[in-house]
């Protein structure tokens, strides 16, 4: 997905939405004169033109939400980021309902690195059910992935790049960016060096395939990578996690074993490697896996997770579905954590608990609780 | 891929030997009962498979194709033709000791059998899950690819120490479900207790919960978990007793008495006298108990509050484990909020 076709295609897209959302608001002749020099300017596409009669115009009316509006979109049309950003923020301001608005900010704030913000407003425009627009929705839940990457939030990355598998085709950037969050390196595709690509891109090829459901072909692709790669940190993470999601649990451990030799401060690889002694039953072996893993990483979701599960399967209920109920928090729409979360109150006898987490858990299987929707 | 035949012949010669493991010297009830169940054939060897045995000769058709098993000499062969063309193959693995479906090699490759055998018809029909293919090649219409995926789960099921490593041991594998399938570490047990090594003892299954009965169950039954994780709803899940189960409000995972195990021995073959569950629900709903009295009958419980299901494609009813109070004309309830 090339940068310059994403940015443009999420500003046309939005145009058409906000000419509805935004309206005309005239202050005086000289306003007047401002703001109608101004269409006509972005109207025969003399943009630069037009984007100094907006400001002019906007400065004579700020209450100007048209102004704000085509202010920011051909800033953020002509690579003027901040000032985009400055426009739209003000718009959103005046008028807070429009998600996408909310989106071309966000977009706005990823171009100019304020990845916080970026991911906060990108975050609200996707919650915004108003707009509709597949080709905006599709450039938001990109960008929405490539953030919680940048921010070091990986698996939730990861799970983002799951819709892409289903929607978009396997496209150099799209995979490289999967590739990216897979290994857990907080960059974006644009931070990778030139000889890295190959080692990114091909780890995303392989992810894109596990979660379109060719896992045979993700098979060969990975010991390819693992030929040329053998020694690169995340390589062998990357395909314990491959395993453990193809039901091989054995092999996922050697693998996740391999990594920690190389890597013995990976916290996602002890993560991994915990909740590969889980899949085998064998909660006891997987405890002092979870434990280094939440040591490593406190706010590790998944490390919250497995060690919930690791203390709920041996003795310890009652603390395990402390930590489960802590990693629930951090992402309410995990539904292993809410599968775990079910088992661990029925085996402490919370009955209606239990019955919660089970409706909870078949509505996020379904898609049709509110938090999966999102 | 793999050279079946040779692992089959292998499997075979284990299997012949007898004794596999012999529990039953001391296990005695146990070890006597347990080889007479549905679970102990749900994988056979076609020359040992009663199913194969009483039908020599059953036919299939539909569409454009037809469907033969047959008996030879001590085989048995699947064959389908389209009336230009036939494609004759031994039949490797009978799983399923009622309805039976058959495993069969091709090119290297394991195919499910396109059709299956239905006890209710007492015949053929297509393999529950494939009646919606629509078969265009001779080979589609044989069967249905075997993914590597779906081949370890399915012998890890059927059949005993079918797994090693991650790996399908055809070699090695012992059909049906046998002592080993759930107490692990019971032929050690057996070998040591022949050195007079008394200490190996398989883990103790009766300690654990009704919650981690049914996750143990479920692993061949589907637990909740594996049922929701692989949204496999709608009625064909009335055959996943424990997911139906845990949907139930009596369910209490810390409470034997809701247990599996409370109801079935599974070293014996299912009771389906419905009226020998009575007491079984008396447990809890008795005159003294918090659980209320049921104001309608005093006994056939299960007649009402757990239904008889058609199983959508299967030829089969199951019996529906969401114990509940079912409703004239509701749907079928696929989660504990609209099951109460």
């Amino acid at each position: 997905m090339r940068s310059s076709v994403v940015k443009l295609a999420a500003a046309r897209v939005a145009v058409g939405s906000l000419l509805i959302l935004a309206g005309v608001a005239v202050h005086g002749a000289t306003f007047e004169e401002a703001s109608a020099a101004a269409t006509a300017a972005r109207q025969a596409n003399d943009i630069p033109h037009a984007i100094a009669l907006y400001r002019d115009a906007v400065t004579l009316n700020p209450a100007w939400q048209e102004g704000w509006w085509f202010l920011g979109s051909l800033q953020y049309d002509s690579d003027q980021y901040a000032g985009a950003r400055d426009a739209l923020t003000h718009f959103v301001q005046l008028n807070p309902q429009a998600g996408p608005a909310w989106g071309l900010l966000g977009l706005s704030e990823y171009e100019v690195r304020d990845y916080a913000a970026a991911l906060t407003h990108v975050q609200r425009a996707l919650a915004d059910t108003s707009g509709g627009q597949a080709e905006m929705e599709a450039v938001l839940r990109f960008h929405e992935a490539l953030l919680l990457t940048r921010m070091g939030r990986f698996d939730a990355a990861v799970t983002r790049y799951a819709w892409f598998a289903r929607h978009a085709p396997p496209e150099s950037t799209l995979l490289t960016a999967i590739g990216l969050a897979s290994l857990r390196v907080a960059r974006v595709p644009d931070e990778v060096a030139d000889n890295q690509h190959d080692l990114f891109e091909t780890a995303g090829r392989a992810v894109y395939l596990t979660m379109s459901q060719q896992g045979d072909k993700a098979d060969e692709i990975l010991r390819d990578l693992m030929t040329r790669y053998p020694e690169t940190a995340g390589v062998h993470y990357l395909v314990g996690w491959h395993l453990l999601a193809s039901k091989q649990p054995e092999h996922a451990i050697a693998e996740l074993q391999h990594e920690l030799r190389l890597n013995p401060s990976n916290p996602a690889a002890a993560t991994m490697l915990a909740w590969a002694f889980l899949d085998q039953g064998d909660p006891s072996a997987a405890l002092p896996w979870a434990r280094k893993a939440v040591e490593g990483a406190p706010d590790l979701m998944r490390a919250q997770y497995v060690l919930g599960r690791a203390l709920a399967e041996t003795s310890d209920v009652n603390h395990g579905i402390e930590d489960l109920e802590a990693a629930s928090k951090a992402d309410p729409a995990d539904l292993e954590i809410h599968l775990a979360l079910e088992s661990a109150y029925s085996k402490a006898g919370r009955t209606s608990d239990a019955q919660r987490e089970r409706v909870r858990s078949i509505e996020l299987a379904r898609g049709t609780s509110l938090v999966a929707q999102r | 891929m793999r050279n079946v035949s040779a692992m089959v012949a292998l499997c075979a010669a284990v299997t012949a030997a007898g004794d596999s493991l012999p529990c039953a010297a001391c296990h005695d009830q146990q070890g006597h009962a347990q080889p007479q169940t549905s679970m102990a054939h749900a994988l056979e060897l076609p020359a040992a498979n009663l199913v194969l045995q009483a039908h020599p000769h059953l036919v299939y058709r539909h569409g454009a194709y037809t469907w033969t098993v047959e008996r030879h000499g001590d085989g048995y062969t699947y064959s389908v033709t389209d009336g230009s063309s036939t494609i004759s193959l031994p039949i490797v693995w009978a799983l399923g000791a009622k309805s039976q479906t058959w495993v069969l090699e091709y090119n290297g490759h394991l195919y499910e059998s396109l059709v299956s055998y239905f006890p209710r018809i007492d015949g053929l029909d297509l393999t529950m899950g494939d009646d919606r293919l629509q078969p265009a090649t001779l080979v589609e219409a044989m069967g249905r690819l075997l993914a590597n995926s779906e081949v370890r789960p399915c012998f890890q099921c059927h059949a005993t120490a079918a797994v090693a490593n991650d790996d399908i041991q055809f070699r090695s594998l012992v059909p049906g479900v046998q002592c080993e399938h759930c107490h692990t570490g019971a032929a050690q047990h057996a070998a040591d207790i022949a050195q007079g090594k008394l200490d190996s003892v398989p883990p103790k299954l009766g300690h654990l919960s009704a919650e981690g009965v049914a996750n143990f169950c479920g692993q061949c039954h589907r637990s909740f978990a594996d049922v929701t994780r692989g949204r496999m709803f709608g009625q064909v899940d009335v055959r996943f007793q424990p997911y139906r189960l845990s949907l139930s409000k009596c369910f209490d995972g810390s409470d034997r008495r809701i247990s599996c195990l409370a109801c079935h021995d599974p070293h014996r073959e299912v009771n389906h006298d419905a009226a020998s569950y009575d007491p079984k629900c008396a447990a809890c709903h008795q005159q003294s108990g918090k659980a209320r009295l049921c104001p309608v009958a005093k006994s056939g419980c299960a007649g009402c509050h757990m239904q008889k299901v058609q199983l959508p494609g299967g030829h089969s009813l199951f019996t529906d484990h969401f114990i509940r109070i079912p409703h004239s004309g509701e749907s079928y309830p696929d989660s504990p909020a609209t099951g109460q």
